[in-house]
């Protein structure tokens, strides 16, 4: 009872960290019981804690006994399985060297412990009260999204991206993929494809005596005949009615930015690529129902470019969505959560 | 709903510097109350010792006059002895005196002392005897002396001789003791 007298009389202080590729962005919420007093931002030239960053978080957790940092988890090893029940989770993952936490009594978020471990060691001199799943950043972000239909779900962070598909608040997939990791097999696809890319301007033109009609060619020819199996101009309506007007109309004002430079170019193609090779795994893997996937919502915590709206659309034909994410503030209103502010 | 991996950390206003701060105030306040507790305590006791001592002294001022009216008691008791000391003393210096004043011929058979008067009861061989030898000093220690006679079996005398001193002088003689 006096704890709480006591407790009301100071302020909170939410620091929240998000640690990225090459630097760390640092984000500190005063709060009272009305709200948010004061907030501040600021961005760290370093991936751990230095002493300019020890220095700009003490000063703040200074002011009140009740500071509470929190960070979003890092580690390579995480992702999220469909269950809460232990059996099934066990046949899913091997969670025995990883923490794990059960969300809505639904899915289950894990990572490494021995990365969670690490990330408390670096932050040792401040201490950490909260470790978030950026899975839990995605499902709290798009919160209005999830619980309807069949859905992939991606949020962007520098160096990685969390991918997930919901239906109706389930999850039914969910990869937590690095762009560093993936570069070397990135840069396969991409050499393949500018080779395949040099033989076409190669063949400036067909030559019509190259072209040897065989028999199983044909064959292969004859399959054109049930080309009535295709989809009738209605169905192509209904796939049309799958379009999300309402998050199209958000987005209307929203406009992307154009890549000028092409400096975000081989960023966005490799996102793209990592977004493909999920949808890919999520079709063909048998551990997943096999669902189409027809909308692909963005959470877009890096500024990507509209080359990666343009990729998935063309490529894939999903109708994208991007959602600008803050993902400091993100992380902050998960701790508020979690703190019940 | 939780959503991190860990929990946070329990957080009190109370940090060790503050305990510090309050363990000190606490510890003189505390100090300075039981020193006031103390002090409550032992002007509460000095009271009822005032008291106390109140009722003792005035139990003693009551001792002391009921002490002082009882010496005067036995001082007047001690007087009163002493006086009736003296006139036993008196008394048996006069009886003595009496006794000497009685010659060895007369024979007295009792003797009356009253308060301003003596009579005595007697035999003598004759009145002259009596007369010179008997009332000659009555006469003069008495301011009145009667003699009777009446004849005893072996032809003396039996005698009553009352005699009696003055009122003012016997006044004058108590004044004296």
């Amino acid at each position: 009872m006096l704890s709480k007298i006591v407790e009301s009389l100071y302020l909170k202080v939410l620091v929240t960290i998000v640690v990225q590729n090459e630097n760390t962005l640092v984000h500190i919420e005063l709060c009272s019981k009305k709200g948010v007093v004061d907030e501040i931002s600021a961005e760290f030239n370093t991936t751990v804690l230095n002493n300019k960053m020890y220095d700009f978080i003490d000063e703040y957790i200074k002011e009140s006994p009740y500071y509470y940092i929190s960070i979003l988890d890092t580690s390579l090893l995480q992702g999220a399985l469909p269950s809460c029940e232990k059996n099934r989770l066990a046949a899913l993952y091997d969670l025995s060297v990883a923490e794990h936490k059960c969300i809505d009594e639904s899915w289950t978020v894990y990572t490494a412990k021995n990365d969670l471990y690490e990330l408390e060691k670096t932050y040792e001199e401040v201490g950490l009260d909260m470790i978030f799943s950026p899975f839990v950043v995605m499902s709290n972000f798009f919160a209005d999204k999830i619980n309807g239909n069949l859905a992939m779900y991606a949020l962007i962070q520098e160096g990685a991206i969390s991918v997930a598909i919901f239906e109706n608040s389930k999850l039914l997939y969910a990869e937590h993929l690095d762009m560093l990791i993936g570069d070397e097999a990135e840069d396969i696809l991409l050499h393949e494809d500018i080779d395949e890319d040099i033989d076409l301007e190669l063949d400036d033109g067909i030559d019509l005596e190259d072209i040897n009609v065989e028999d199983n060619d044909m064959e292969s020819l004859e399959d054109f005949a049930n080309i009535e199996d295709l989809d009738s101009l209605e169905e192509i309506d209904e796939f049309s009615e799958s379009k999300d007007i309402e998050e199209e109309l958000q987005q209307e004002n929203e406009v992307l930015p154009e890549d000028e430079d092409n400096e975000a170019f081989n960023e966005d193609y490799q996102r793209f690529s990592i977004l493909q090779t999920a949808v890919a795994h999520f079709y063909k893997d048998d551990k997943y129902e096999s669902r189409f996937v027809e909308n692909i919502y963005i959470a877009d915590g890096v500024g990507v470019t509209s080359d990666l709206k343009k990729y998935l659309e063309e490529e894939m034909y999903v109708n994208v969505y991007v959602r600008k994410c803050d993902l400091v503030l993100e992380v902050a209103q998960l701790a508020k959560m979690e703190l019940g502010l | 709903m939780k959503y991190s991996y860990i929990k946070p950390r329990k957080k009190t206003a109370f940090t060790p510097e503050v305990q510090i701060v309050f363990t000190f105030f606490a510890i003189t306040l505390a100090m300075l109350f039981l020193t006031y507790a103390f002090l409550l305590y032992k002007a509460y006791t000095f009271e009822n010792e005032k008291k106390e001592i109140i009722e003792h002294r005035k139990e003693l001022k009551a001792n002391i006059a009921r002490m002082e009216s009882q010496i005067n008691f036995i001082e007047k008791q001690k007087a009163l002895a002493e006086k009736v000391f003296t006139q036993n003393m008196v008394l048996k210096d006069s009886i003595a005196n009496l006794f000497d004043l009685v010659p060895q011929r007369i024979t007295l058979s009792e003797a009356k002392l009253l308060k301003n008067g003596l009579i005595l009861y007697g035999i003598t061989p004759n009145k002259d005897v009596y007369n010179f030898m008997l009332q000659a000093p009555l006469r003069s220690i008495f301011h009145k002396t009667y003699s009777s006679f009446y004849p005893a079996k072996n032809g003396w005398l039996m005698f009553v001789s009352t005699n009696y001193m003055d009122e003012s002088q016997l006044e004058e003689l108590d004044s004296e003791d």
